[in-house]
């Protein structure tokens, strides 16, 4: 051991600078980061502590290593702006000639239409660059535009969220569980996608009731099989076809399925951030996205 | 005497070894090139370790570009700013303290369509006695701070708050920046100091 002395040292300099790289220094940069820096839009803490079934329910999650085959981060790949005229000001021919010069949209705009029916999209999917050169031209003819941010990439494009997510979505759990392979679809946004608890407990005790063709594995085991008693259990479930529980029984849910039922509808990175800034679409007018009434799997 | 092993080889070519064993210079430009090129991309697009940038965001300028979702709202900047400072004093409900802190809650110099008297006590403070609130006297044993470290953003916001709060049951307009602005300006060389109770009540609130 002649070089024991040098060995040793480059391997302690070799792990010392992995752990400043990958240790320290996220900690000093990261480690600060508290619920309220973040709400830009309402005075809501961001992101709120889980309720303690989801917290459960992480567990459950890690348990039985759903992150081997779901991430839990959606991805960006840039920021495109809609702009919006708002306010169509006192000269509304000034507007649309300042429009109709710079080239916008497809049509050309009249000065009498240009006021109507606002707030209006003028001009969708440009740059940030372009959206304040255009809002300033509108600003100096009088008018009032406002821009809405739609984030874009192929994450999004699938519906797997509507911005990107930060280390800021994580710092409510525990143990954050962001995966690294998508061998399933992308978690981090399920519970907006999904907000049924029944859809995702049938979901968990057989994925094929829902998706027919889903390479999921099933997880009967966080199931019970029970003898009906007096009384149904109101929360059996009631899958169909070959799936059915024998005659005389019921499936019934163990509190390790209904937790991770409550953990994955928990789970919404939708809010704007001040570094994942996003205008969020209008809330829906009438209540038409009712979740179903029925927590029978839709008959196929 | 001659090695035979440093005869040369019939038939071997002559210039096996390197005839010059240093890096040639193109290679050292090269390389600087390449590591000037990762300098300046990595400047453009690396966000410099901030740790609110992440992709499609390269900097922190940038991202202050996007801030424009609907803007910030004042109201609820000021509902943070007055759970951080005004509460320790006036209270989350905003009721003050009997005797000492006069209450926010329905009172008519928060309440006036004009703010130019509020907005002259949170920047300058007030102290004094000869205070009466809702028949209350108010001898202000605890005097009010000045305030005018805040920005006029800050100051429009906390106070656009408290005038438009319906937990306080006020109802008032809000207030810009730039109405603290001038004000704060109009202040500044003459009255530097706290304002007493009688000189807020000789101010014209719309001025």
């Amino acid at each position: 051991m002649r070089y024991g002395p040098l060995v040793f040292l480059a391997a302690f300099f070799a792990l010392a600078v992995s752990w400043f790289g990958m240790v320290y220094t996220p900690q000093i940069q990261l480690g600060g980061a508290v619920q309220e820096t973040n709400s830009v839009i309402s005075s809501d803490l961001y992101p709120s502590e889980r309720p303690g079934l989801a917290r459960q329910g992480l567990e459950v999650y890690r348990e039985n290593g759903c992150f081997y085959c779901h991430s839990q981060q959606v991805s960006q790949k840039g920021t495109l702006v809609d702009l919006f005229l708002t306010d169509a000001g006192k000269t509304n021919m000034a507007v649309a000639n300042a429009l109709n010069e710079e080239h916008v949209g497809t049509g050309t705009f009249s000065g009498p239409g240009i006021a109507a029916g606002l707030p209006k999209a003028i001009a969708r999917n440009l740059s940030m660059e372009r959206a304040q050169s255009l809002a300033a031209i509108l600003k100096n003819n009088g008018a009032k535009s406002e821009m809405h941010l739609v984030p874009i990439g192929a994450d999004i494009e699938r519906g797997w969220g509507v911005r990107r997510t930060v280390a800021e979505d994580f710092i409510a759990d525990a143990t954050v569980m962001p995966g690294s392979q998508r061998v399933g679809p992308d978690l981090a946004n399920i519970g907006a996608r999904s907000p049924d608890l029944n859809w995702q407990l049938v979901h968990l005790y057989n994925p094929k009731l829902v998706t027919a063709d889903s390479p999921m594995p099933p997880y009967p085991f966080l199931f019970e099989e029970k003898k009906i008693g007096s009384h149904p259990s109101p929360d059996a479930l009631r899958p169909v076809g070959k799936f059915a529980p024998r005659a005389g029984y019921e499936i019934v849910p163990k509190p390790e399925a209904r937790a991770l039922a409550n953990y994955l509808v928990s789970l919404r990175a939708d809010t704007p951030l001040y570094e994942a800034p996003l205008t969020p679409p209008p809330p829906p007018k009438a209540a038409t996205n009712a979740p179903a009434a029925t927590n029978a799997p839709a008959a196929k | 005497m001659n090695s035979p092993a440093k005869q040369p080889v019939a038939g071997a070519p002559r210039d096996t070894e390197l005839k010059d064993p240093t890096v040639p210079i193109w290679l050292i430009v090269v390389l600087f090139l390449l590591l000037f090129w990762g300098a300046v991309y990595f400047d453009d697009h690396g966000g410099w370790f901030e740790k609110q940038v992440y992709t499609p965001y390269v900097s922190a300028d940038q991202l202050k570009d996007f801030q424009v979702g609907g803007g910030p709202n004042p109201f609820e900047q000021g509902r943070v700013i007055y759970s951080k400072t005004c509460f320790a004093c006036h209270g989350a409900n905003g009721m003050g303290q009997p005797g000492n802190v006069p209450p926010l809650v329905g009172s008519d110099w928060v309440n006036e369509p004009q703010p130019g008297r509020m907005i002259r006590i949170v920047l300058n403070g007030l102290q004094g006695t000869g205070l009466t609130i809702h028949g209350q006297p108010f001898n202000t044993g605890t005097a009010m701070v000045p305030w005018k470290s805040f920005s006029d953003e800050d100051i429009a916001a906390v106070i656009t708050f408290v005038r438009g709060n319906p937990d306080f049951k006020n109802h008032a307009p809000p207030v810009t920046p730039e109405q603290v602005k001038a004000i704060r300006d109009k202040i500044e060389g003459t009255h530097p100091g706290s304002f007493s109770p009688a000189e807020i009540e000789a101010v014209n609130p719309a001025d």
